[in-house]
């Protein structure tokens, strides 16, 4: 038996979610308007730390159209459980996870700008709005704690339930035989370096739509969430509704980055809210404000590094010591420096590593997931590298070089106890070095200079923890059918939210069924049908869900083969699959199509294979080999700094990627292009910056700069191809372009302005204030 | 981000919309294009209970040359000066700054009229008309008057219109044929507000420079014009040391601090774009 595998997977089929986005007929949960829906508007905090010292709702009570207004005392009080699946129970549940203090609304005093105070319920967002409006809620403030190390020892608590800022630490350790390591070094470079706060900014802000009706005690929520089964799941938890009496559904779902992987605050005290109310369906929908003020925010973040590196440019040793905010209301516990520990040593042979982080609370807005929530070890190690290379009078790729994980090396363990395996972190590195022409740029960036005009040159290496696999996310289920006419369902616990899975699943399912691909519908994001997934995120979709596709659509086509050998009164090993056909091999006419199989699988079963059950439904579900499916890439970047004015030209970037067998290379790419898009951002543009009483400023579009079209460079891409150990050999690469691209991008700028000798900037954002900054002090 | 409830008014006239800001006082708003008016409305950092939306008053819009200037009706949508061809042969300083607006999608629906009675002082239009001598055309229940642009702009969203006046056309007086125009600005992104901009326009007479035009934007409160380095480089001419003029122009300059960029860059970037504008400026002048 044999089947054409390969004619979908790796061709860039078009995107069939596309007809639909493109033309703006998705269905988002905005779109559903049931009928007697209600609309939520917050009234929110204006002062980052403070007691409410008067709250008076009665106006907005009585304003013609609103139903309810709550407060912390209507809704935080019924909270049953609040914790999230993939962090487990609280500590004092027994469990092991680091949580903020439960509330879905402030508890008589607030703790960030933005924070929710009150939550009106109205016939209209407009009447909401109004009604928030005529709230009276007076706040006494007080002193924010703010930063990344000045709340570990302030005694203004965020959380006056604790007894410290501090929410995780694993302090720097001193160990005598390392510390002599480093006095006794060849060289020892020191650098601090800081990220820029960002936040996830999807094109679709968070929102949802609740129905909780008390006579059936059921609850249907429409949710614009990365996870149908975590909401589901949380809102069981949070109101004590039997799981089974839940439903989620996500239908299209623009964007999230991670944002919409957990249930945040105002998501809950929306469910809370529906759920006392007991009758009409509630929504909510956050407005771009909102989103930007009071979703999420990451990369709050800072890294002490200091590298021992021996006389030929080995790296010996590295200390890292990491320091982030989480802010108030982290969705868990927020952190991330803890992960990033876990994978800092890349692509590199870095036989020690000395590692520390402390998270801090602050009065600021929490910290959630964001594409590569662990980026930092990426973003801070490869500026460090091109900072090593730059002191000890090394080539920054000659550096990367000397140093990184060769395929001889494989499997390597890291001196964090990860095992890597298949991956090509030299060979994506020396395509990239091909592809820039690096000689060439090395000339053409000399007569540059003699014109007055600076280019640099910049390199970004990782190596991504993908597909993790462990606790809730362990593995991922395929629920296959086939209806009577041949066509067949795919139901999966993921939740696309601009992805392509849609398309992809469908070319995994094509390709290993044997049929057209127009005859495979993949259903996702409704609890009623899909069974139990942890949903998309941590670049998983792919390496897992296909995995469970493709083991779902073997037995399927198993079956299939089985019943056609029985009709054919052939071998099944005889037989072969093509496009919804079972034939014998060599004999074409000989064949019957699966609607045929299908139909006596349903309506004949005296006719199916002694033993065989009546009905075609295949239920798989795959876990990975192994807790982490690495993959890999580099980037390459080519800038040019307008030294007046401290603007930055992307004039190439380039990207070689590894991410194993590929299912759809236009996917592929688009998805490594949305990923340095963000990270080119966090270097340049974006910077979620509070002032010094706590404030956001930028809570507009106006003040967040996201990078848009106009500032994008054309994206080049190589493509190396290692199979994982996977089922299918994919390997997850949803986050590798948002990881990667800022210290390519920092290091090309650092390249520019080093020819002028200007100190490098390990700060972001690198705006042209920045840069001019660092001009004039060079 | 719903607007707090407000009435709506069309009138066809001038005089009907003249009469509805008269009647509302500070209740009333006019809306034009609606790309500054509209997000902060929905925002609520403003309110209004009544808009006049002008949208539907005949003869605001469009474009006409006569006596030695070019008089744009306020209403005239920004695309459709951007691609006019008189706006392109005789005031293509304003030609130039157009695009540097937002966006094709924004300019399609912002006005010109719009954009300077606004009067942010990081945008482009209210500097072209402070650095051309333009001047501004409005109703009032009195009538028409004419405000000269280095009148017009009092302060940042301010200008010398009264409450119940409304900006109708602007004229530009249209150079000689030696004259060269230049828009330089720096920006975080294609289509933000600038952090710093200048507008420059000369007129060449051989290697004298017989008239001059130096204006800036976002620096201040209002657009600025600098009359001092304007001076100067009429009296150096064509050959002056650009730098050293631009230097003029920047160093009155007091900008201050935003998220985007410190004051002191603002204004060392101030002297970098009037540098560039005017060598620009000059160069297409002489060709």
């Amino acid at each position: 038996m044999t089947t054409t595998v390969g004619r979908y997977i790796g061709q860039s089929v078009k995107r069939r979610e596309d007809p639909r986005l493109l033309t703006g007929h998705g269905r988002y949960v905005d779109d559903v308007q049931d009928a007697g829906t209600l609309h939520v508007a917050f009234v929110r905090s204006n002062v980052a730390r403070g007691r409410i010292t008067e709250l008076d709702v009665s106006e907005a009570r009585a304003l013609p159209g609103v139903e309810a207004v709550y407060t912390a005392d209507d809704l935080n009080p019924m909270i049953q459980q609040y914790w999230a699946s993939m962090m487990g129970p609280r500590i004092e549940m027994g469990g092991e996870s680091v949580y903020p203090p439960v509330s879905v609304l402030a508890p008589g005093d607030v703790r960030y700008v933005g924070d929710p105070i009150a939550l009106v319920i109205a016939t209209s967002r407009y009447i909401a709005e109004d009604a928030a409006d005529l709230v009276v809620v007076d706040v006494e403030p007080q002193r924010p704690v703010l930063g990344l190390r000045e709340p570990i020892t302030n005694t203004d608590l965020v959380h006056p339930e604790t007894d410290s800022n501090v929410s995780q630490t694993m302090p720097l350790p001193e160990i005598p035989e390392i510390e002599a390591l480093f006095a006794n070094a060849p060289h020892v470079v020191t650098r601090t370096f800081a990220g820029a706060r960002a936040t996830n900014v999807p094109m679709e802000p968070r929102g949802l739509t609740v129905h909780y009706d008390r006579y059936r005690n059921e609850m249907l929520i429409r949710a614009a969430t990365q996870s149908v089964h975590e909401i589901k799941a949380f809102a069981a938890r949070l109101t004590g509704v039997p799981e089974s009496n839940v439903r989620a559904v996500a239908d299209d779902v623009g964007g999230g980055f991670g944002q919409k992987m957990m249930v945040m605050r105002e998501e809950a005290a929306v469910i809370m809210a529906a759920f006392k109310l007991g009758s009409s369906p509630v929504k909510w929908i956050e407005d771009r404000r909102e989103n930007l003020m009071a979703s999420n925010q990451a990369r709050s973040e800072e890294g002490d590094l200091t590298f021992a590196v021996d006389a030929e440019g080995h790296i010996m040793a590295v200390k890292c010591n990491f320091f982030e905010e989480v802010g108030a209301y982290p969705p868990s516990a927020g952190a991330t420096a803890m992960l990033a520990i876990g994978v800092f040593t890349g692509p590199y042979k870095i036989p020690i590593i000395i590692p520390g982080c402390t998270a801090v609370y602050t009065n600021t807005v929490g910290k959630s997931a964001y594409r590569g929530p662990w980026a930092l070890e990426t973003i801070f190690r490869e500026q460090m590298m091109d900072h090593v290379a730059r002191e000890i009078g090394m080539d920054p790729i000659e550096f990367r070089r000397i140093n990184i994980i060769q395929p001889d090396d494989l499997p390597f363990k890291t001196a964090t106890e990860m095992t890597l395996e298949n991956i090509t972190p030299s060979e994506t590195l020396e395509q990239v070095v091909e592809m820039l022409d690096v000689d060439s740029f090395r000339a053409e960036q000399a007569r540059a200079k003699a014109e007055g005009r600076l280019l640099g040159l910049g390199i970004g290496g990782y190596v991504e923890p993908s597909a993790i696999a462990f606790g809730v996310l362990n593995s991922d289920p395929a629920v296959m059918t086939m209806d009577v006419s041949g066509k067949v369902q795919v139901r999966l616990g993921t939740g696309s939210h601009g992805h392509s899975i849609e398309t992809t699943i469908a070319q995994v399912v094509a390709t290993h069924l044997g049929c057209d691909i127009d005859d495979v519908a993949v259903i996702q994001g409704d609890t009623a049908t899909s069974p139990m997934g942890p949903g998309t995120g941590g670049s998983r979709t792919a390496v897992i869900a296909g995995g469970a596709a493709q083991t779902a659509s073997i037995e399927m086509r198993e079956k299939l083969v089985r019943i056609a050998a029985q009709l054919l009164e052939a071998s099944p090993d005889d037989l072969e699959v093509n496009g919804g056909v079972v034939s014998v091999k060599g004999t074409p006419q000989a064949a019957i199509p699966f609607a045929q199989l299908a139909m006596t699988a349903h309506m004949a079963p005296d006719m199916l294979p002694e033993g065989m059950g009546p009905g075609l439904e295949v239920i798989a579900r795959y876990r990975p080999p192994t807790e982490f499916t690495w993959s890999n890439a580099t980037h390459g970047c080519v800038v040019e700094v307008d030294r007046e004015t401290g603007m930055v030209d992307i004039k190439r970037y380039i990207v070689s990627e590894d991410c194993g067998q590929m299912i759809n290379p236009m996917v592929v790419e688009g998805q490594i292009a949305g990923g340095v898009a963000q990270g080119i951002g966090g270097v340049l543009f974006e910077d979620m910056a509070y002032d010094s009483d706590g404030n956001p400023l930028a809570t507009t579009f106006l003040d967040y700069l996201l990078p848009s079209a106009p500032e994008m460079p054309d994206f080049e891409y190589g493509h190396v191809e290692s199979m994982s150990n996977t089922l299918g050999g994919y390997k997850g690469m949803g986050e590798g372009g948002a990881i990667a691209s800022p210290p390519a991008v920092a290091n090309a700028i650092n390249d520019a302005l080093a020819q002028i000798g200007v100190p490098a900037l390990t700060r972001f954002p690198f705006g042209p204030s920045q840069i001019i900054d660092a001009i004039n002090a060079g | 981000m719903k607007p707090s409830k407000f009435h709506y008014h069309a009138p066809a006239t001038i005089g009907d919309a003249v009469g509805l800001l008269g009647a509302h006082a500070d209740e009333a708003k006019v809306l034009a294009g609606g790309q500054s008016l509209v997000p902060m409305m929905s925002l609520r950092l403003a309110t209004f209970g009544h808009l006049v939306d002008l949208n539907k008053v005949d003869g605001l819009a469009g474009i006409e040359r006569s006596n030695g200037h070019v008089r744009i009706g306020a209403l005239t949508r920004q695309a459709t000066a951007e691609h006019d061809t008189t706006v392109a042969s005789d005031v293509p300083m304003m030609a130039k700054a157009l695009p540097h607006i937002g966006h094709f999608q924004i300019r399609n629906r912002g006005t010109v009229g719009g954009s300077i009675a606004h009067a942010d002082p990081a945008s482009e239009l209210p500097a072209v008309a402070l650095a051309l001598d333009a001047t501004l055309e409005a109703a009032g229940p009195g009538g028409e008057r004419q405000i000269a642009a280095a009148d017009f702009f009092e302060g940042t969203w301010q200008t010398a219109l009264a409450e119940d006046e409304i900006l109708t056309a602007v004229r530009f007086p249209v150079w000689g044929a030696a004259s060269g125009f230049a828009v330089e600005e720096v920006a975080r992104r294609h289509g933000d507000f600038a952090i710093c901009g200048a507008v420059c326009g000369v007129e060449l007479d051989g290697d004298a420079i017989v008239r001059a035009a130096i204006g800036l934007f976002g620096v201040g409160p209002t657009p600025v014009r600098s009359t001092l380095a304007e001076q100067a480089l009429i009296a150096g001419g064509a050959g002056s040391d650009l730098a050293d003029i631009a230097r003029q122009a920047a160093d009155p300059l007091d900008p201050s601090d935003d998220i985007h960029a410190s004051g002191a860059y603002r204004k060392q970037i101030a002297a970098v774009v009037v540098r560039r504008a005017l060598t620009k400026a000059i160069e297409e002048a002489r060709s």
